[in-house]
């Protein structure tokens, strides 16, 4: 069978390596449920797949791993509730 | 022929990313509103999501993660209007006609790897589809 160039983004980055993933993008300390960001957070969200897009058109190493941080990135920040009420 | 599970399956791109269309294939136990939920428990099917679905006709069905986030907004874990936003400025060459959602939790690890993955490859290729990102929880 033909493969398909493939990225994954993972925030368990030592879970997913086991499998053996072609390209892994990491955005840093991301919680659980939060893969690109927050809810309705779309810079961020837009940010963290521009970059794993750009490790997808990376000319690299199968396997490789790559991480960033993301500073607007507080895990918790509830002001989508506030976007929410405000309609 | 069998692959050992100790190589990296890797295939290169062949095309820039400006002309690659992409599939969503998520483990996040994303799928439309409209069709059957989840196994929770466990289950290694899957469930096809058409390329022009609107985020608000998808939901998750997963125990193993806290998916409020996603209730809310499913860009969280499946970034289809993200995506679509990038194939609007050309940064991407557009969004494949089908993407994947699949629960990810299983005890059954033989079939995940000798039937389930590969069916579920075979669908992508069978596609518009010129790149995969993958998603989790």
């Amino acid at each position: 069978m033909v493969g398909i160039p493939t990225g994954l983004i993972s925030i368990v980055p030592e879970n997913s390596k086991q499998m053996g993933p072609p390209r892994i993008f990491t955005p840093k300390d991301f919680k659980l449920g939060n893969c690109l960001g927050g809810p309705f957070q779309v810079e961020l969200q837009r940010k963290v797949l521009r970059d794993a897009l750009s490790r997808w058109e990376a000319r690299e190493e199968a396997g490789t791993l790559w991480e960033r941080e993301y500073a607007e990135y507080t895990g918790y920040d509830d002001s989508w509730k506030k976007v929410l009420e405000e309609g | 022929m069998p692959m050992s599970r100790r190589c990296i399956p890797y295939t290169p791109r062949t095309r820039e990313l400006g002309q690659s269309v992409f599939a969503l294939v998520t483990t996040a136990g994303v799928h439309l509103r409209a069709q059957e939920p989840f196994e929770v428990a466990g289950d290694n099917s899957w469930r096809e999501i058409p390329g022009d679905v609107q985020a608000g006709d998808l939901m998750v069905t997963h125990d193993h993660y806290d998916h409020r986030d996603a209730d809310q907004d499913i860009n969280c874990v499946f970034p289809i209007d993200r995506l679509r936003e990038l194939a609007a400025g050309e940064v991407i060459g557009g969004v494949a006609e089908k993407h994947l959602g699949f629960m990810g939790f299983s005890q059954n690890l033989r079939d995940l790897y000798e039937r389930v993955a590969p069916e579920m490859a075979r669908i992508i290729l069978h596609t518009n589809a010129d790149a995969v990102l993958l998603t989790a929880g």
